[in-house]
């Protein structure tokens, strides 16, 4: 201890930690959870007892009717293709909405503002809402659910992918502008190899969430393993509907492992 | 030689945002194809003095000329055509690290092609042709495909000249271009950088820190202090006098990269 007095007086000292800023956010989202809590009217008391519901329902649905998976095979490679339609289109839309939206790179405040809040609203709005809107729009069916996916894959990749550009350096973005380039050049040879690796790791979050999301949406007839789920369930056929849970499960599992080997190679 | 070599400050001045000084009202002419070495501390302003000449930092008052032309005060296309004729050479070196070697050296030629070929990477055969000359002109032909990024530092910088040179520019700026590298890679560096003024010309303005370095590639010395022109003349009149008053100190052996030759 002696050695820390004994240093000379320009070491700067480490900066107190702000007690107050510490113990006002532990306080303000304590408060927050119980006023939520209350709100719901959650508790954990009437949560076990309730429990054995849940075990009657899990004990229904056991063992899976693997009789049922030939039925299955068009619905899934269905969702798939939707899923593929809606990655593809929503994460090339995504790419000018990203950059624009991306401070750093955008041409101007005005493009900028209208951009950023045209991202809110599509983010802010569930996918749920698409799929009903276009199923309205162009009938029930897989386009519809092709359709809902490209704006919510747009929402997803163009709000991670701005901000990814505005994390990037901007020293040689500057040198291609000192070589003389425009905006696009800049953007080109500059800023966007830079944030390349994150756009295709997000790209294929996206699918991965969008062979999910897929499911939700068949809820409100917009094709795909999801329609096949809602009318087993509606007619309490639960040994079926585990066996869809698990056939998107390793649906899932198998994209998440082909996405990850290809991110690996990319970085 | 020609005439848009030369450039010209008439009571140049830069003031950033949070007060400082870059440049405190500086006149000076540089002549077509001189190779100038701008020394100072860090601080003194030789920064702002070069990045002012391409408009990178725009000049709060007073004037620069480049070839006559007066260098515009806002980004666009008087000012891309401005710094189109104007290569720059980084510190930091400011490639594209995912990028071929070629592709980076190709970005020097943005401004001279039509905006869609730069796009879908259709460069005409003679802009790839500049390119090619300007990778063999500093010896690195053979890594024209390589990844930028898997190259050594000297390697690297010499990508930054190459598209500098893609650019076929009447004048160079080379901001501290050896200060990331070792002795040997900073030899061979300078040595390119003086054959190339020698071979096309072309107006040369270099920062640098070390003193023997300046005295030994430097035709004329531009000495700053605090933002001030304090020492213009050539290199072999230059004492250490002269560079006391520029330090506002001793040379000591933290300012020559080879402590051996400082005399």
């Amino acid at each position: 201890m002696s050695e820390v007095s004994d240093a000379p007086p320009t070491r700067p000292l480490r900066p107190a930690r702000n007690w107050a800023l510490i113990i006002g956010a532990v306080g303000a989202v304590t408060l927050m959870t119980w006023w939520s809590a209350r709100g719901i009217g959650f508790s954990v008391v009437e949560l076990a007892c309730n429990l054995p519901g849940g075990r009657r329902l899990l004990v229904e649905s056991w063992p899976p009717d693997w009789s049922f998976f030939p039925r299955l095979l068009a619905p899934l490679l269905e969702t798939l293709q939707i899923a593929v339609i809606g990655t593809v289109i929503g994460g090339i839309l995504a790419i000018p909405i990203a950059v624009l939206a991306a401070r750093n790179l955008t041409p101007g405040f005005l493009v900028w503002f209208v951009d950023r809040n045209f991202m809110n609203i599509l983010r802010t709005l569930p996918d749920l809402f698409w799929a009903m809107l276009f199923a309205a729009a162009v009938g029930f069916g897989p386009i519809a659910g092709a359709l809902a996916l490209t704006v919510f894959t747009i929402a997803v990749i163009s709000k991670l992918w701005s901000e990814s550009l505005e994390a990037i350096d901007m020293a040689v973005p500057e040198a291609v502008r000192a070589a003389g380039g425009s905006w696009l050049a800049m953007l080109q040879f500059g800023a966007i190899p830079q944030a390349l690796p994150h756009y295709v790791s997000y790209a294929l979050y996206a699918f991965e969430l969008n062979v999910r999301a897929s499911m939700i949406l068949g809820l409100v007839g917009a094709g795909g393993i999801g329609m096949v789920l809602e009318t087993q369930r509606s007619t309490f056929e639960y040994p079926r509907v585990t066996l869809i849970v698990l056939s998107v499960l390793v649906l899932v599992l198998i994209i998440e492992q082909i996405s990850e080997s290809i991110r690996r190679r990319l970085v | 030689m020609n005439d848009k070599a030369a450039i010209h400050f008439e009571g140049a001045r830069v003031v950033y945002p949070n007060g400082a000084v870059g440049l405190a009202g500086i006149d000076l002419t540089i002549k077509p194809g001189e190779f100038v070495v701008v020394v100072g501390s860090s601080g003194a302003g030789k920064s702002t003095l070069l990045r002012s000449v391409n408009g990178l930092t725009p000049l709060t008052s007073g004037r620069i000329t480049v070839g006559g032309q007066p260098v515009p005060k806002q980004e666009g296309r008087e000012l891309r055509r401005l710094r189109a004729g104007v290569g720059m050479i980084f510190q930091d070196f400011r490639i594209t690290r995912r990028l071929s070697v070629m592709t980076n050296v190709l970005v020097g030629r943005v401004a001279h092609v039509p905006g869609w070929r730069a796009m879908l990477n259709l460069w005409p055969a003679a802009d790839r042709e500049i390119a090619f000359k300007a990778l063999e002109r500093v010896s690195i032909a053979d890594k024209a495909w390589v990844r930028a990024g898997d190259l050594s530092g000297g390697q690297q910088q010499r990508v930054g000249i190459a598209r500098a040179l893609a650019q076929e520019p009447a004048i160079i700026l080379a901001d501290e271009p050896v200060a990331s590298l070792d002795p040997v890679t900073t030899h061979q560096i300078m040595r390119d950088l003086v054959r190339i003024n020698q071979d096309l010309g072309i107006t040369t303005l270099v920062n640098l820190h070390f003193l023997d370095l300046a005295r030994r590639y430097g035709q004329r010395i531009i000495g700053l202090k605090a933002g001030e022109l304090v020492y213009d003349g050539t290199a072999d009149s230059v004492t250490g006098e002269d560079f006391k008053n520029i330090y506002g100190r001793d040379p000591d052996a933290g300012d020559v990269l080879d402590a051996s030759v400082a005399s």
